[in-house]
């Protein structure tokens, strides 16, 4: 019954600015803002992001595994404006790393970086963290439109090319959004 | 000669000789008809003596003839000598009535004038001629061969001498000779040749060829060669022998003698006649009857051993090749052994059904001779009824198989040798019990794992009767672990030393539900009698004629197939002729095309005659033979999804082979489109959804009753106190404490519903909406369908339900983020009460096309199974708590 409403780091924000160039996530054109779909091109490919947005409630975070369970890559947010937010993302870390699919990349995202005069995380802490754990990280303003397509583009660059015979996905990949804020990550 | 007379004159000469013309025909006819009965009745009596005594008294005939029959008396009353007066009442009336005839119509021939007329009488006598030259001819022939049986030895006269045979040429007449050896006499009889060496040899001439060029004589068991000293000789002798079969072919002898010549006097290589086989050899005093080959059993035919045996159905080149039926006599008992079967170049080969004596029945493949490949064979005797589906070698269990022992109530499935339980194999019983060991020659060896009914789970070795024996340990539902020795002296029930450790917490469903078999038995290699038939067949190039021995037989259902015999006899090759292979490829190139193809398979699956009908139907017999009735363990669940999944697979690999061939024999390349792979299995799933989805009943039985348990834990509240419960308006306590954030929320996320706080009148009319009523009907669907994907529509359709109910409520276009899908999701499902739900998700996850994974459905997926998750989870936290307060 842990820390209370995690909500408002900003993840569907960002899904919602990647994939609209919209900062108000709420004129979606699919399962709300749950679900959306982008492709960009990478390289001489196309990788298409299908990306789960999570839901906020704590109690659903013992069903965040089903998730997650699959994906790809998983994006996790934290406010840079809010400690306790890298604090949550660190134990999101954690339990993908232990429970996650295996080659999952994971990639980390500080956003509200346009409110950094209020900022409570360094940009340091945050880069260290990331390369201990060997995730890629950028501080991101889904407000401003800052490094979005970066953070996806990191992605991108990450994930294998799949093996075009495997199941027919043409190069499909489950992308996982996970918001580093408190409690909830779930791809 | 009738038929000449048919023509009426009109002047009164004309009619007057019409008139004699007729008489003179009806006295020949009556004259006719009378030394043909005369003969016949002769024929019959073997004394000769007797017959002119009797003669009154036997024939209507003659009494019909009285002025004949007078004639005859009168000639007869001289004591003059039989052969004489044989003579007289048979040879003589006919020639001397011939003879006047001729006479006769000399003289009227030279009476008439008139061209037609003349024409007519002239070739009327040209016919009477020509019954006069035949009527010595055959005088001749008998005289001749009459002086042969009386020149030839008894020896030889006891077999040959019959009376209906004529020699019809001698090689003392016409020198010829056997090529090995000069002093050979050759007779050629009208039914049979005759060749004289120390010893006799007689074939049957209707048996016999005679290629062009070469006296070379083909028969059934023998090829000789008969040598003349000069050409023309042998030209004469080719021409007789040709004469000679053609005439014993027709049965009859030619009008005059000799008479034909020309075209068409070659006698046909192709022939019906019956023969008894005498070399040595597999047809040794068989009898074969049926259509010949160059001499060899060619076509339909019935073989016929003395013993009993018998086969019948198509020969070829002199062997038993493509279907048959053949019986074969048990040795002790009074009953056959049936094989309805293919046969090729004289072994059986293909599919097959034996109905053994025994009360055993075998259907499936043949190779020379024995079980080779994919057979069932079952058992209803009483004393040990058994069912066995799978793989044979060499006539014995081999492979891959499934055995049911009906009585013991237990299914073994796993790798034979040799007619023996041999290595891996899973057995599970009736109680549902199930355990999986290794075997060595049928018996159990080395420690296995029992997997219990009630969760527990044994490792070590037991007995077949399940008595742990020796080392072993025993893990408890409860996590309680047992490991000791196990002994079981009679008497004293089951005693164990051992340290039982009650430190661990309740056994992992990896434990519990452990799942058998995949890695012993790799789905490619279960069943691979099935497909390699298919393979073989598609490899040699779908021939018709092979097309069924390869995939079964062609019947509408087993029912069929069960009301027997008599169908195969009589209703083979009756088929629906649009399934012919040649229209079935035709066909395929034809529906390449998605939408059209989907159908095409669609109907080819469900038809019984088409190739991959017939797999899909061989893989459901052998999935249920593994799966239905005691095979419906939790254990076997992933064996038979990922199996369900491979048949899919190898249907469309099928199809593939198939489309390539059919396209190029139309000489065109193959495209190589994969795209459209994953339409099979959502059409063979409904065969296979009753066994399969037993199987996710019981494996998620526990869950699903959990959740159950939840359900009617939440149906305990009203409507609105549920959605309230499920939280789905509590974001707005929580968004109140934020006052100064409110307005800039209110923009941005006004129609979040979590911010959206409802009017006592929109609560209501949610109520009187009867709470999203549409979106649980809609869920409830999801039972009614079979195919994943046409349940994951009724998915998407739910939450469409979900959100347009939203929208109407709050008079908004309105799009459900995560935050609120869930717990209006959770009031649905809960409403729903979709009693197997859990099997439902996991079934459609695993079934489900894998280039949805991760996409809108898998996602929407994703929520329900939160849901379900989530439901059994409130269920435990409140029976934790309900423990919490009744324990101290
Ligand atoms: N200033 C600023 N505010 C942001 C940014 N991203 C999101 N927000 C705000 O943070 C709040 C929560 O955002 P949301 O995307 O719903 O967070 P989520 O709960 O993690 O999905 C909203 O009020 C957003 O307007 C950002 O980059 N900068
Ligand atoms: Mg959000």
């Amino acid at each position: 019954t842990g820390r209370r409403d995690d909500t408002g780091v900003g993840k569907s924000s960002i899904v919602c600015r990647f994939v609209q160039d919209h900062f108000d996530h709420n004129i979606s054109p699919t399962i709300g803002a749950s679900f959306m779909t982008k492709t960009v091109p990478c390289g001489n490919e196309l990788h298409k992001f299908l990306i789960w947005d999570t839901a906020g409630q704590e109690r659903f975070h013992s069903l965040a595994p089903m998730y997650y369970r699959g994906s790809a890559a998983a994006v996790i947010v934290y406010d840079i404006t809010k400690q306790d937010s890298f604090h949550t993302l660190k134990k999101w870390v954690k339990e993908l790393k232990e429970h996650g699919p295996e080659n999952i990349v994971m990639a980390i995202a500080g956003n509200k970086c346009d409110l950094s005069d209020i900022r409570e995380v360094p940009m340091k802490d945050a880069k260290e963290y990331a390369e201990s754990i060997g995730a890629i990280v950028v501080e991101t303003s889904a407000k401003n439109a800052v490094n979005i397509e970066e953070l996806f583009q990191g992605i991108s660059r990450q994930i294998p090319p799949l093996d075009p015979h495997e199941n027919g996905n043409n190069g499909a990949i489950k992308l996982g959004k996970q918001t580093a804020q408190t409690g909830r990550r779930c791809c | 000669p009738c038929h000449l007379f048919l023509k009426e004159p009109h002047d009164q000469k004309g009619k007057e000789n019409f008139k004699l013309l007729l008489l003179l025909n009806d006295r020949f006819q009556a004259l006719w008809n009378f030394t043909e009965e005369n003969y016949r009745m002769l024929k019959q009596k073997c004394n000769l003596g007797n017959i002119f005594l009797n003669l009154e008294s036997c024939s209507e005939a003659w009494k019909h003839h009285k002025t004949v029959l007078k004639q005859f008396f009168t000639d007869f009353t001289s004591e003059s000598s039989m052969s004489l007066a044989l003579y007289t009442v048979l040879h003589k009336p006919i020639r001397d009535h011939v003879e006047r005839h001729v006479l006769l119509l000399t003289e009227l021939n030279e009476a008439l004038k008139e061209d037609p007329e003349k024409e007519l009488v002239t070739s009327v006598i040209k016919e009477y001629v020509k019954l006069e030259s035949f009527i010595s001819q055959v005088l001749d022939e008998a005289c001749f061969t009459k002086a042969l049986w009386k020149s030839l030895g008894y020896k030889f006269t006891d077999v040959l001498c019959v009376p209906e045979r004529r020699l019809l040429e001698d090689s003392r007449n016409l020198p010829i000779s056997a090529s090995t050896n000069r002093s050979d006499r050759i007779l050629l009889f009208d039914d049979v040749l005759v060749l004289i060496q120390k010893e006799m040899f007689s074939w049957s001439l209707s048996c016999s060829l005679l290629p062009r060029h070469v006296l070379r004589i083909v028969t059934p068991e023998e090829t000789f060669f008969l040598s003349a000293k000069d050409p023309q000789m042998k030209a004469v002798w080719q021409w007789k022998l040709n004469q000679a079969i053609r005439q014993a072919l027709n049965g009859k002898r030619d009008f005059p003698l000799w008479g034909k010549t020309g075209e068409g006097t070659e006698p046909p290589s192709c022939r019906f006649f019956s023969y008894v086989f005498k070399l040595e050899g597999k047809f040794k005093s068989a009898t074969y009857e049926g259509e010949w080959h160059w001499g060899k059993p060619h076509g339909k035919g019935t073989l016929k051993w003395p013993d009993g045996r018998n086969h019948v159905g198509d020969f070829k080149e002199g062997l038993e090749h493509g279907f048959g039926i053949c019986l074969v006599p048990r040795r002790s008992e009074d009953r056959y052994d049936c094989y309805k079967c293919h046969w090729s170049q004289g072994k059986m080969r293909g599919y097959g059904i034996c109905e053994y004596g025994n009360e055993m029945v075998y259907k499936g493949y043949f190779k020379d001779d024995m079980r080779q490949g994919f057979g069932i064979l079952e058992s209803t005797a009483a004393d040990r009824p058994f069912k066995y589906t799978g793989q044979w070698e060499n006539d014995k269990k081999n492979g891959y198989g499934v055995w049911d022992d009906k009585n013991r109530g237990e299914r073994y499935i796993g790798t034979w040798q040799d007619d023996h339980k041999h290595g891996q194999g899973i057995v599970v019983t009736q109680s549902g019990v199930c355990y999986q060991r290794t075997f060595h020659a049928g018996k159990m060896v080395g420690s296995g794992i029992l997997l219990l009914e009630d969760d527990s789970v044994y490792e070590g070795n037991f007995t077949e009767d399940l008595t742990f024996v020796g080392k072993g340990k025993l893990s408890f539902a409860n996590g309680f672990i047992l490991e000791g020795t196990f002994t079981n002296k009679s008497g004293q029930g089951l005693q164990t030393q051992g340290i039982l450790n009650t430190s661990n917490e309740q056994l992992d469903d990896r434990i519990t539900k452990v799942q058998l078999g995949l890695a012993e038995f790799p789905v490619e290699k279960r069943w691979k009698g099935i497909y390699d038939q298919f393979l073989e067949f598609i490899q040699s190039g779908c021939k018709e004629e092979t097309e069924e021995s390869f995939t079964g037989f062609h019947i509408q259902t087993s029912k069929e197939l069960r009301k027997s015999q008599e169908y195969l006899f009589c209703q083979r090759g009756a088929e629906d002729a649009s399934w012919k292979t040649e229209d079935i490829l035709e066909e395929l190139v034809k529906h390449q095309e998605l939408a059209s193809l989907h159908c095409y398979l669609d109907k080819a699956l469900k038809s019984s005659l088409h190739p991959l009908g017939k797999l899909l139907k061989a893989l459901m017999i052998a999935f249920q033979a593994a799966y239905s009735g005691i095979g419906a363990n939790r254990h076997l669940l992933t064996m038979a999804q990922e199996e369900v999944k491979y048949y899919a697979k190898k249907i469309w690999e099928f199809y593939q082979g198939l489309l390539c061939l059919a396209l190029e024999q139309k000489g065109q390349l193959p495209t190589n489109d994969q795209k459209a792979c994953s339409i099979v299995l959502p059409l063979i799933l409904p065969c296979f959804y009753p066994e399969l989805f037993m199987l996710y009943m019981l494996y998620h039985e526990r869950e699903d009753d959990l959740y159950c348990q939840g359900i009617v834990d939440l149906s305990l509240f009203p409507d609105i106190k549920l959605l309230e419960f499920l939280d789905v308006q509590k974001g707005t306590n929580n968004y109140r404490g934020h006052k100064g954030l409110r307005k800039a929320k209110q923009e941005m996320s006004l129609m979040v519903l979590k911010y959206v706080i409802l009017s006592p009148f929109q609560r209501r009319s949610l109520i009187k909406d009867k709470c999203f009523l549409s979106a649980t009907e809609c869920l409830q669907k999801l039972i009614t369908t079979v195919d994943p994907r046409e349940k994951l529509v009724i998915l998407q359709k739910t939450y469409e339900e979900i959100e347009s109910t939203v929208s109407r409520v709050v008079e908004k276009d309105y799009k459900l983020p995560m935050d609120d899908l869930l717990p209006l999701l959770m009031y649905v499902v809960s409403r729903a009460k979709i009693q197997h739900l859990g099997a439902e998700i996991h079934l459609i996850r695993d079934l489900m096309d894998p280039t949805n994974q991760g996409g809108l459905y898998d996602f929407l997926l994703t929520a329900l199974e939160s849901c379900y998750e989530h439901i059994q989870r409130m269920r435990l936290h409140q029976r934790e708590n309900c423990h919490g307060t009744h324990s101290p």
